[in-house]
Protein backbone atom coordinates (compact mmCIF):
# COMPACT_ATOMS: atom_id res chain seq x y z
CA UNK A 1 0.00 0.00 0.00
CA UNK A 2 1.52 3.27 -0.98
CA UNK A 3 -0.27 7.13 -0.09
CA UNK A 4 1.03 9.25 -3.44
CA UNK A 5 0.55 12.69 -3.41
CA UNK A 6 0.58 14.17 -6.67
CA UNK A 7 1.17 17.98 -7.47
CA UNK A 8 -0.74 18.80 -10.18
CA UNK A 9 -0.02 22.95 -12.14
CA UNK A 10 -2.80 24.27 -13.89
CA UNK A 11 -1.64 27.05 -16.91
CA UNK A 12 -3.24 28.71 -19.45
CA UNK A 13 -3.30 26.94 -22.94
CA UNK A 14 0.18 28.84 -24.51
CA UNK A 15 -0.63 27.93 -27.63
CA UNK A 16 -3.95 29.46 -27.74
CA UNK A 17 -2.04 32.88 -26.25
CA UNK A 18 -0.85 35.83 -28.85
CA UNK A 19 0.80 38.96 -28.37
CA UNK A 20 -0.36 42.04 -29.55
CA UNK A 21 1.41 44.71 -31.45
CA UNK A 22 3.47 45.76 -28.98
CA UNK A 23 4.32 42.38 -27.91
CA UNK A 24 2.30 42.57 -24.76
CA UNK A 25 0.99 38.80 -23.87
CA UNK A 26 -3.09 38.65 -24.98
CA UNK A 27 -4.71 36.84 -21.15
CA UNK A 28 -8.37 37.94 -21.13
CA UNK A 29 -10.08 34.77 -23.03
CA UNK A 30 -7.89 32.06 -23.08
CA UNK A 31 -8.83 28.71 -20.99
CA UNK A 32 -6.60 27.16 -18.56
CA UNK A 33 -5.29 23.70 -18.63
CA UNK A 34 -3.95 20.79 -16.70
CA UNK A 35 0.23 21.32 -17.89
CA UNK A 36 1.58 18.18 -19.90
CA UNK A 37 4.24 16.88 -17.66
CA UNK A 38 1.23 17.30 -14.64
CA UNK A 39 -0.92 14.89 -17.04
CA UNK A 40 2.46 12.64 -16.96
CA UNK A 41 2.82 13.09 -13.10
CA UNK A 42 -1.10 11.80 -12.67
CA UNK A 43 -0.68 8.70 -14.36
CA UNK A 44 2.58 7.87 -12.62
CA UNK A 45 0.79 8.49 -9.12
CA UNK A 46 -2.65 6.50 -10.61
CA UNK A 47 0.06 3.41 -11.51
CA UNK A 48 1.98 3.26 -8.22
CA UNK A 49 -1.32 3.12 -7.01
CA UNK A 50 -2.87 0.36 -9.13
CA UNK A 51 -0.07 -1.49 -8.51
CA UNK A 52 1.20 -1.31 -5.04
CA UNK A 53 -2.49 -0.12 -3.74
CA UNK A 54 -3.10 2.62 -2.15
CA UNK A 55 -4.68 6.11 -2.42
CA UNK A 56 -3.76 9.09 -4.17
CA UNK A 57 -4.01 12.79 -3.26
CA UNK A 58 -3.59 15.37 -5.57
CA UNK A 59 -2.46 18.89 -4.66
CA UNK A 60 -3.33 22.32 -6.71
CA UNK A 61 -1.29 25.38 -5.52
CA UNK A 62 -3.84 27.68 -8.26
CA UNK A 63 -6.92 29.52 -7.62
CA UNK A 64 -10.61 28.64 -7.00
CA UNK A 65 -11.00 28.10 -11.14
CA UNK A 66 -8.95 25.16 -10.11
CA UNK A 67 -11.14 23.34 -9.98
CA UNK A 68 -11.80 22.07 -13.01
CA UNK A 69 -8.14 20.58 -13.27
CA UNK A 70 -8.62 19.18 -10.15
CA UNK A 71 -12.12 17.29 -11.69
CA UNK A 72 -9.64 16.32 -15.23
CA UNK A 73 -7.10 14.67 -12.29
CA UNK A 74 -10.03 12.83 -10.38
CA UNK A 75 -11.25 11.49 -13.77
CA UNK A 76 -8.04 9.84 -14.32
CA UNK A 77 -7.97 8.13 -11.01
CA UNK A 78 -6.75 10.70 -8.30
CA UNK A 79 -8.72 9.80 -5.21
CA UNK A 80 -8.67 12.88 -3.00
CA UNK A 81 -8.09 16.45 -3.97
CA UNK A 82 -6.74 19.70 -2.36
CA UNK A 83 -6.62 23.02 -3.91
CA UNK A 84 -4.23 25.82 -1.88
CA UNK A 85 -5.49 29.05 -2.92
CA UNK A 86 -3.43 32.01 -3.54
CA UNK A 87 -1.34 31.62 -6.22
CA UNK A 88 -0.62 35.07 -7.74
CA UNK A 89 2.17 34.28 -9.76
CA UNK A 90 5.13 31.63 -10.84
CA UNK A 91 7.47 31.99 -8.61
CA UNK A 92 8.57 28.56 -7.56
CA UNK A 93 9.77 29.31 -3.51
CA UNK A 94 6.13 30.38 -2.79
CA UNK A 95 4.74 27.21 -4.49
CA UNK A 96 6.97 25.40 -2.64
CA UNK A 97 6.17 27.05 0.51
CA UNK A 98 2.71 26.97 0.12
CA UNK A 99 2.56 22.94 -0.66
CA UNK A 100 4.89 21.79 2.18
CA UNK A 101 2.45 23.86 4.32
CA UNK A 102 -0.04 21.48 3.67
CA UNK A 103 2.08 18.36 3.02
CA UNK A 104 3.51 18.80 6.51
CA UNK A 105 0.14 17.42 8.07
CA UNK A 106 -0.44 14.91 5.71
CA UNK A 107 0.69 10.97 5.67
CA UNK A 108 2.44 9.56 2.57
CA UNK A 109 4.97 7.55 0.81
CA UNK A 110 5.59 9.51 -2.51
CA UNK A 111 5.01 12.96 -4.11
CA UNK A 112 5.42 12.80 -7.73
CA UNK A 113 5.45 15.75 -9.82
CA UNK A 114 6.32 17.21 -13.25
CA UNK A 115 9.93 18.09 -13.69
CA UNK A 116 9.16 21.23 -15.61
CA UNK A 117 6.52 23.09 -16.51
CA UNK A 118 5.61 23.95 -20.24
CA UNK A 119 5.16 27.76 -19.00
CA UNK A 120 8.24 28.92 -16.80
CA UNK A 121 10.80 25.54 -17.15
CA UNK A 122 11.92 27.07 -13.49
CA UNK A 123 12.62 23.02 -12.86
CA UNK A 124 13.43 24.11 -8.93
CA UNK A 125 10.63 22.74 -7.18
CA UNK A 126 11.80 19.45 -7.18
CA UNK A 127 15.43 20.31 -5.43
CA UNK A 128 13.02 23.30 -3.37
CA UNK A 129 10.68 20.76 -1.86
CA UNK A 130 13.37 17.68 -1.14
CA UNK A 131 15.24 20.40 0.71
CA UNK A 132 11.94 21.98 3.10
CA UNK A 133 10.74 18.81 3.69
CA UNK A 134 14.20 16.84 4.22
CA UNK A 135 13.26 13.91 2.07
CA UNK A 136 15.44 12.62 -1.10
CA UNK A 137 14.56 13.67 -4.59
CA UNK A 138 14.84 11.22 -7.39
CA UNK A 139 14.76 13.64 -10.21
CA UNK A 140 13.87 13.26 -13.74
CA UNK A 141 12.43 9.86 -13.42
CA UNK A 142 11.38 7.65 -16.90
CA UNK A 143 10.50 4.58 -14.69
CA UNK A 144 9.62 4.02 -11.11
CA UNK A 145 9.03 1.03 -9.18
CA UNK A 146 8.65 0.48 -5.43
CA UNK A 147 10.44 -2.56 -3.40
CA UNK A 148 9.28 -2.74 0.13
CA UNK A 149 10.20 0.62 1.52
CA UNK A 150 12.37 2.21 -0.95
CA UNK A 151 11.79 3.66 -4.69
CA UNK A 152 13.47 3.29 -7.82
CA UNK A 153 13.77 5.57 -10.72
CA UNK A 154 15.75 5.59 -13.74
CA UNK A 155 17.22 9.14 -14.00
CA UNK A 156 16.97 10.65 -17.32
CA UNK A 157 20.58 13.08 -17.50
CA UNK A 158 21.91 15.12 -20.63
CA UNK A 159 24.46 12.37 -21.24
CA UNK A 160 23.82 9.23 -19.47
CA UNK A 161 20.92 7.61 -17.38
CA UNK A 162 21.38 5.90 -13.46
CA UNK A 163 19.48 3.52 -12.02
CA UNK A 164 19.03 5.47 -8.40
CA UNK A 165 16.84 4.74 -5.37
CA UNK A 166 16.02 5.95 -1.70
CA UNK A 167 13.80 5.56 1.23
CA UNK A 168 10.26 6.79 0.95
CA UNK A 169 9.07 9.14 1.67
CA UNK A 170 10.66 10.26 -1.16
CA UNK A 171 9.92 13.24 -4.11
CA UNK A 172 10.32 12.01 -7.67
CA UNK A 173 10.02 13.98 -10.92
CA UNK A 174 9.03 12.39 -13.93
CA UNK A 175 10.06 13.16 -17.72
CA UNK A 176 7.15 13.13 -20.00
CA UNK A 177 8.46 10.11 -21.86
CA UNK A 178 7.39 8.06 -18.31
CA UNK A 179 4.53 7.47 -19.77
CA UNK A 180 1.30 8.11 -22.04
CA UNK A 181 -1.99 9.95 -19.87
CA UNK A 182 -4.66 7.74 -19.98
CA UNK A 183 -8.35 9.37 -21.18
CA UNK A 184 -10.41 8.67 -18.70
CA UNK A 185 -13.72 7.58 -19.97
CA UNK A 186 -16.86 9.72 -20.15
CA UNK A 187 -18.42 7.91 -17.04
CA UNK A 188 -15.28 8.81 -14.74
CA UNK A 189 -15.37 12.18 -16.15
CA UNK A 190 -19.22 12.43 -14.77
CA UNK A 191 -18.45 10.77 -11.25
CA UNK A 192 -15.59 13.27 -11.04
CA UNK A 193 -17.57 16.53 -11.40
CA UNK A 194 -19.59 15.36 -7.98
CA UNK A 195 -16.58 14.50 -5.73
CA UNK A 196 -15.70 16.88 -3.18
CA UNK A 197 -12.64 18.97 -3.43
CA UNK A 198 -10.77 20.03 -0.18
CA UNK A 199 -10.10 24.09 -0.19
CA UNK A 200 -7.29 25.67 1.95
CA UNK A 201 -5.53 28.84 1.25
CA UNK A 202 -1.56 30.46 1.54
CA UNK A 203 -1.05 33.98 1.71
CA UNK A 204 2.75 34.50 0.51
CA UNK A 205 4.49 37.26 -0.30
CA UNK A 206 5.92 38.15 -3.65
CA UNK A 207 7.37 41.09 -3.40
CA UNK A 208 11.07 40.63 -3.93
CA UNK A 209 10.37 40.41 -7.52
CA UNK A 210 9.86 43.22 -9.61
CA UNK A 211 8.83 42.73 -13.35
CA UNK A 212 9.86 45.40 -15.37
CA UNK A 213 8.54 43.94 -18.71
CA UNK A 214 7.23 41.09 -20.16
CA UNK A 215 6.89 41.12 -23.86
CA UNK A 216 7.40 38.86 -27.16
CA UNK A 217 11.02 38.78 -28.29
CA UNK A 218 11.36 41.06 -31.35
CA UNK A 219 12.57 38.74 -34.38
CA UNK A 220 16.07 40.25 -35.72
CA UNK A 221 16.06 37.42 -38.47
CA UNK A 222 16.61 38.95 -42.03
CA UNK A 223 12.91 36.99 -43.17
CA UNK A 224 14.42 36.95 -47.44
CA UNK A 225 11.79 34.62 -48.47
CA UNK A 226 11.47 32.94 -51.81
CA UNK A 227 8.85 31.99 -53.37
CA UNK A 228 10.30 31.18 -56.56
CA UNK A 229 12.41 27.86 -55.52
CA UNK A 230 14.80 28.30 -59.01
CA UNK A 231 15.68 32.13 -56.96
CA UNK A 232 15.78 30.58 -53.61
CA UNK A 233 18.38 27.61 -54.32
CA UNK A 234 21.30 29.64 -55.64
CA UNK A 235 21.15 32.25 -53.03
CA UNK A 236 20.57 29.25 -50.23
CA UNK A 237 23.15 27.41 -51.19
CA UNK A 238 25.74 30.27 -51.05
CA UNK A 239 24.78 31.08 -47.12
CA UNK A 240 25.25 27.52 -46.51
CA UNK A 241 28.68 27.05 -48.24
CA UNK A 242 29.79 30.50 -46.11
CA UNK A 243 28.45 28.80 -42.90
CA UNK A 244 30.47 25.67 -43.50
CA UNK A 245 33.73 27.81 -43.57
CA UNK B 1 30.76 40.43 -5.50
CA UNK B 2 32.08 36.74 -5.46
CA UNK B 3 30.02 33.90 -7.12
CA UNK B 4 30.35 30.17 -7.21
CA UNK B 5 29.55 28.46 -10.76
CA UNK B 6 28.42 25.33 -10.60
CA UNK B 7 27.92 22.36 -12.94
CA UNK B 8 27.62 18.42 -13.48
CA UNK B 9 28.68 19.39 -17.94
CA UNK B 10 31.84 20.96 -18.77
CA UNK B 11 29.83 22.93 -21.46
CA UNK B 12 27.13 24.40 -19.29
CA UNK B 13 30.17 25.16 -16.93
CA UNK B 14 31.93 27.38 -19.50
CA UNK B 15 28.46 29.05 -20.34
CA UNK B 16 27.97 30.16 -17.15
CA UNK B 17 31.17 31.68 -16.23
CA UNK B 18 30.87 32.97 -19.31
CA UNK B 19 27.74 35.35 -18.02
CA UNK B 20 29.53 35.57 -14.65
CA UNK B 21 33.01 36.78 -15.93
CA UNK B 22 33.55 40.36 -15.44
CA UNK B 23 30.54 41.03 -13.50
CA UNK B 24 31.66 39.32 -9.96
CA UNK B 25 34.90 37.11 -9.02
CA UNK B 26 34.15 33.47 -9.20
CA UNK B 27 35.40 29.61 -8.46
CA UNK B 28 33.80 26.94 -9.81
CA UNK B 29 32.30 23.57 -9.00
CA UNK B 30 32.72 20.74 -11.48
CA UNK B 31 31.35 17.47 -10.50
CA UNK B 32 32.65 15.25 -13.42
CA UNK B 33 35.56 13.80 -15.04
CA UNK B 34 38.58 14.96 -16.91
CA UNK B 35 41.05 18.11 -16.72
CA UNK B 36 38.85 21.17 -16.75
CA UNK B 37 40.69 23.90 -18.33
CA UNK B 38 39.46 27.46 -19.56
CA UNK B 39 36.97 28.69 -17.39
CA UNK B 40 38.71 31.73 -15.71
CA UNK B 41 38.17 30.62 -12.34
CA UNK B 42 40.27 31.58 -8.56
CA UNK B 43 39.45 28.24 -6.97
CA UNK B 44 38.13 25.02 -8.80
CA UNK B 45 36.60 22.72 -7.00
CA UNK B 46 36.34 19.03 -8.27
CA UNK B 47 33.58 16.57 -7.28
CA UNK B 48 33.15 13.00 -8.20
CA UNK B 49 31.06 12.06 -11.15
CA UNK B 50 28.17 10.80 -9.84
CA UNK B 51 27.95 12.31 -6.60
CA UNK B 52 24.20 13.06 -5.84
CA UNK B 53 22.53 16.40 -5.94
CA UNK B 54 22.53 16.71 -2.38
CA UNK B 55 25.44 15.61 -1.13
CA UNK B 56 27.02 18.47 -3.29
CA UNK B 57 24.22 21.02 -2.67
CA UNK B 58 24.90 20.28 1.06
CA UNK B 59 28.93 20.80 0.61
CA UNK B 60 28.36 23.94 -1.28
CA UNK B 61 26.20 25.30 1.65
CA UNK B 62 29.06 24.75 4.15
CA UNK B 63 30.97 27.07 1.97
CA UNK B 64 28.49 29.50 0.78
CA UNK B 65 29.79 31.97 3.11
CA UNK B 66 32.53 32.55 1.18
CA UNK B 67 30.34 33.65 -1.91
CA UNK B 68 27.13 36.34 -2.46
CA UNK B 69 25.82 33.99 -5.21
CA UNK B 70 25.51 31.07 -6.56
CA UNK B 71 25.11 30.00 -10.52
CA UNK B 72 24.32 26.79 -11.68
CA UNK B 73 23.86 25.38 -15.01
CA UNK B 74 20.40 24.45 -15.92
CA UNK B 75 21.06 20.42 -16.57
CA UNK B 76 18.88 18.17 -14.13
CA UNK B 77 21.74 18.24 -11.88
CA UNK B 78 22.44 22.18 -11.85
CA UNK B 79 18.74 22.52 -10.98
CA UNK B 80 18.09 20.02 -8.58
CA UNK B 81 21.38 21.88 -6.98
CA UNK B 82 19.86 25.11 -6.88
CA UNK B 83 16.53 24.59 -5.84
CA UNK B 84 17.90 22.45 -2.69
CA UNK B 85 20.14 25.29 -1.78
CA UNK B 86 17.09 27.73 -2.53
CA UNK B 87 15.06 25.69 -0.46
CA UNK B 88 17.62 25.74 2.19
CA UNK B 89 18.66 29.32 2.53
CA UNK B 90 15.38 31.05 1.35
CA UNK B 91 17.31 32.93 -1.41
CA UNK B 92 15.11 33.86 -4.22
CA UNK B 93 16.06 31.79 -7.58
CA UNK B 94 16.11 33.73 -10.86
CA UNK B 95 15.66 30.67 -13.09
CA UNK B 96 16.78 29.93 -17.10
CA UNK B 97 17.97 33.13 -17.20
CA UNK B 98 19.97 34.73 -20.57
CA UNK B 99 21.23 37.81 -19.51
CA UNK B 100 22.27 39.15 -15.78
CA UNK B 101 23.42 42.72 -14.38
CA UNK B 102 23.46 43.60 -11.21
CA UNK B 103 23.27 47.06 -9.86
CA UNK B 104 22.07 48.80 -6.98
CA UNK B 105 22.49 45.25 -5.19
CA UNK B 106 19.49 44.31 -7.07
CA UNK B 107 19.76 41.80 -9.77
CA UNK B 108 18.50 41.82 -13.56
CA UNK B 109 17.57 39.14 -15.49
CA UNK B 110 16.05 38.05 -18.26
CA UNK B 111 14.18 34.70 -19.04
CA UNK B 112 12.01 33.53 -21.49
CA UNK B 113 8.21 32.57 -20.08
CA UNK B 114 4.73 31.48 -21.62
CA UNK B 115 6.76 28.41 -23.21
CA UNK B 116 8.98 31.12 -25.26
CA UNK B 117 6.41 33.54 -26.63
CA UNK B 118 7.60 36.45 -24.29
CA UNK B 119 10.51 37.64 -22.22
CA UNK B 120 10.44 38.24 -18.53
CA UNK B 121 12.45 41.30 -17.40
CA UNK B 122 12.89 41.35 -13.94
CA UNK B 123 14.76 42.67 -11.00
CA UNK B 124 14.92 40.95 -7.86
CA UNK B 125 17.18 39.78 -4.59
CA UNK B 126 17.95 36.50 -6.30
CA UNK B 127 21.06 34.89 -4.82
CA UNK B 128 20.84 31.77 -6.89
CA UNK B 129 20.17 31.30 -10.74
CA UNK B 130 20.36 29.16 -13.09
CA UNK B 131 21.50 29.58 -16.71
CA UNK B 132 19.56 27.98 -19.55
CA UNK B 133 21.49 25.76 -21.63
CA UNK B 134 23.13 27.01 -24.96
CA UNK B 135 21.78 30.69 -25.01
CA UNK B 136 25.14 31.97 -24.22
CA UNK B 137 28.35 31.42 -26.07
CA UNK B 138 30.73 29.80 -24.04
CA UNK B 139 34.64 32.06 -24.09
CA UNK B 140 37.75 30.33 -22.88
CA UNK B 141 38.92 32.24 -20.57
CA UNK B 142 43.20 31.46 -19.12
CA UNK B 143 43.27 30.98 -15.59
CA UNK B 144 45.34 27.88 -13.33
CA UNK B 145 42.98 28.04 -10.72
CA UNK B 146 43.41 26.56 -7.36
CA UNK B 147 42.23 22.84 -7.12
CA UNK B 148 40.32 22.02 -3.94
CA UNK B 149 37.91 19.48 -2.93
CA UNK B 150 34.29 20.10 -2.13
CA UNK B 151 33.39 18.49 1.40
CA UNK B 152 31.00 16.20 0.12
CA UNK B 153 28.32 15.51 2.87
CA UNK B 154 26.34 11.92 3.16
CA UNK B 155 23.50 11.49 0.48
CA UNK B 156 19.88 10.38 1.19
CA UNK B 157 19.94 8.64 -2.59
CA UNK B 158 21.81 5.78 -3.62
CA UNK B 159 23.32 5.36 -6.99
CA UNK B 160 22.79 1.89 -8.75
CA UNK B 161 24.32 1.71 -11.82
CA UNK B 162 25.29 4.74 -14.37
CA UNK B 163 24.47 3.92 -18.28
CA UNK B 164 25.95 5.90 -20.98
CA UNK B 165 23.34 7.16 -23.17
CA UNK B 166 24.01 6.14 -26.47
CA UNK B 167 27.82 6.09 -26.53
CA UNK B 168 29.44 8.26 -29.35
CA UNK B 169 26.23 9.91 -29.75
CA UNK B 170 24.60 13.02 -30.82
CA UNK B 171 25.50 15.87 -28.68
CA UNK B 172 23.55 18.72 -30.96
CA UNK B 173 24.41 21.37 -28.09
CA UNK B 174 27.68 21.32 -29.86
CA UNK B 175 26.79 21.28 -33.39
CA UNK B 176 27.81 23.62 -36.09
CA UNK B 177 25.62 22.78 -38.59
CA UNK B 178 21.62 21.48 -37.85
CA UNK B 179 19.24 19.85 -40.17
CA UNK B 180 15.69 19.55 -38.98
CA UNK B 181 12.69 18.08 -39.59
CA UNK B 182 9.13 18.70 -39.02
CA UNK B 183 5.92 17.01 -39.30
CA UNK B 184 6.08 17.61 -43.21
CA UNK B 185 8.62 15.25 -43.68
CA UNK B 186 5.61 12.82 -43.78
CA UNK B 187 7.26 9.49 -42.75
CA UNK B 188 10.00 7.74 -40.85
CA UNK B 189 11.14 6.46 -44.31
CA UNK B 190 11.25 10.30 -45.74
CA UNK B 191 14.24 11.08 -43.32
CA UNK B 192 16.40 9.30 -45.84
CA UNK B 193 15.86 11.33 -48.51
CA UNK B 194 17.17 13.87 -46.46
CA UNK B 195 20.19 12.39 -45.04
CA UNK B 196 22.43 13.43 -48.17
CA UNK B 197 22.08 17.04 -47.43
CA UNK B 198 22.98 16.06 -43.37
CA UNK B 199 26.23 14.52 -45.11
CA UNK B 200 26.89 17.42 -47.58
CA UNK B 201 26.90 19.96 -45.22
CA UNK B 202 28.58 17.72 -42.46
CA UNK B 203 25.75 18.29 -39.78
CA UNK B 204 23.56 16.77 -37.91
CA UNK B 205 20.15 15.79 -37.99
CA UNK B 206 17.30 16.98 -35.66
CA UNK B 207 13.68 16.61 -35.18
CA UNK B 208 10.59 19.01 -33.88
CA UNK B 209 8.65 17.82 -30.94
CA UNK B 210 5.84 15.33 -33.35
CA UNK B 211 8.57 13.56 -35.43
CA UNK B 212 10.53 12.73 -31.87
CA UNK B 213 8.17 12.33 -29.39
CA UNK B 214 4.76 11.78 -31.19
CA UNK B 215 5.71 9.77 -34.34
CA UNK B 216 9.18 8.36 -32.97
CA UNK B 217 10.54 8.83 -36.49
CA UNK B 218 13.76 9.97 -34.73
CA UNK B 219 15.08 9.54 -31.08
CA UNK B 220 14.12 11.66 -28.12
CA UNK B 221 17.81 12.85 -28.09
CA UNK B 222 17.55 14.60 -31.65
CA UNK B 223 14.41 16.45 -30.10
CA UNK B 224 14.77 20.10 -30.45
CA UNK B 225 12.37 22.85 -28.66
CA UNK B 226 11.62 23.64 -25.42
CA UNK B 227 11.07 20.61 -24.13
CA UNK B 228 14.11 19.11 -25.99
CA UNK B 229 17.63 20.23 -26.37
CA UNK B 230 18.11 23.93 -27.11
CA UNK B 231 21.07 24.26 -29.52
CA UNK B 232 23.11 27.29 -30.94
CA UNK B 233 24.74 26.36 -34.11
CA UNK B 234 26.22 28.31 -36.92
CA UNK B 235 23.43 27.37 -39.10
CA UNK B 236 20.13 25.70 -38.79
CA UNK B 237 18.33 24.62 -41.68
CA UNK B 238 14.18 23.68 -40.71
CA UNK B 239 12.72 21.53 -43.09
CA UNK B 240 9.08 21.16 -42.76
CA UNK B 241 9.02 22.63 -39.58
CA UNK B 242 6.04 25.02 -39.32
CA UNK B 243 7.25 26.87 -36.36
CA UNK B 244 5.35 26.44 -33.22
CA UNK B 245 7.22 28.50 -30.30
CA UNK B 246 8.01 25.17 -28.36
CA UNK B 247 10.20 24.95 -31.56
CA UNK B 248 11.28 28.16 -31.85
CA UNK B 249 12.12 28.57 -28.14
CA UNK B 250 14.76 25.28 -28.91
CA UNK B 251 16.60 26.88 -31.90
CA UNK B 252 16.07 30.69 -31.26
CA UNK B 253 20.00 31.52 -30.86
CA UNK B 254 21.07 29.66 -33.70
CA UNK B 255 23.13 32.33 -35.71
CA UNK B 256 21.42 31.65 -39.50
CA UNK B 257 18.64 29.94 -40.26
CA UNK B 258 16.92 28.47 -43.75
CA UNK B 259 13.50 27.38 -43.72
CA UNK B 260 11.92 25.30 -46.30
CA UNK B 261 8.18 24.45 -45.93
CA UNK B 262 5.54 24.60 -48.75
CA UNK B 263 3.13 26.30 -46.63
CA UNK B 264 3.87 30.22 -47.26
CA UNK B 265 1.88 31.36 -44.01
CA UNK B 266 4.32 29.05 -41.69
CA UNK B 267 5.35 30.97 -38.92
CA UNK B 268 8.91 29.44 -39.11
CA UNK B 269 9.38 32.01 -42.10
CA UNK B 270 9.09 34.54 -39.54
CA UNK B 271 11.90 32.96 -37.78
CA UNK B 272 14.34 32.76 -40.57
CA UNK B 273 16.92 34.39 -42.15
CA UNK B 274 16.01 33.17 -45.60
CA UNK B 275 13.32 30.92 -47.08
CA UNK B 276 11.91 28.93 -49.55
CA UNK B 277 7.74 28.34 -50.53
CA UNK B 278 8.07 25.04 -51.42
CA UNK B 279 7.98 20.93 -51.54
CA UNK B 280 11.28 20.10 -49.29
CA UNK B 281 11.15 16.77 -51.82
CA UNK B 282 12.01 18.90 -55.09
CA UNK B 283 14.21 21.37 -53.32
CA UNK B 284 16.39 19.24 -51.15
CA UNK B 285 17.93 17.49 -53.88
CA UNK B 286 18.65 20.44 -56.02
CA UNK B 287 20.92 22.35 -53.40
CA UNK B 288 22.88 18.66 -52.30
CA UNK B 289 23.79 19.38 -55.85
CA UNK B 290 24.42 22.51 -55.77
CA UNK B 291 26.66 22.12 -52.87
CA UNK B 292 28.66 19.05 -54.82
CA UNK B 293 29.67 21.74 -57.21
Amino acid sequence: MVNVIVLIKQIIDIDQMKTDSEGKPILSGIPYRVENLSKNAIEAAVQLKEKNGGKVTGIIFGTEASTAAMKEAYAMGVDEGIIITGYKGSNPIVTAKAITSILKNLQYDIVVLGDQSADSYTGMLPGLLSAMTGFPLLGNANSITINGRSVRITQVGEAENAEIEADMPAIVSVTQEINQPRLPPVLQIMAAGRKPIRMEKYDGSFSNVNVISNLAPKSERKKKIFEKVDEGIPEIVKVIKEEMR
Amino acid sequence: MKALVVSDDINFLKQACTLVNGKAEYDAVYVGEGRVSGVGASTLYTVKKGTPYDAVADGILEIMGNYDIIVAGSTEFGREVAGYIAGKTGYYAATEIFSLEFSNGKAKTKRFFYGGKTVIEEESDAKVFTVAPGVIEAKEFESKPEEKDLPIKPSKVRVNKVVPKNAGGVRLEDAKIIVSVGRGIGSKENISKIEPLVNAVKGELAGSRPVCMDYGWLSEDRQVGLSGKKVSPKLYIALGISGQIQHIAGMRNSKTVIAINKDKNAPIFQECDYGIVGDIFAIVPKIVEELKK
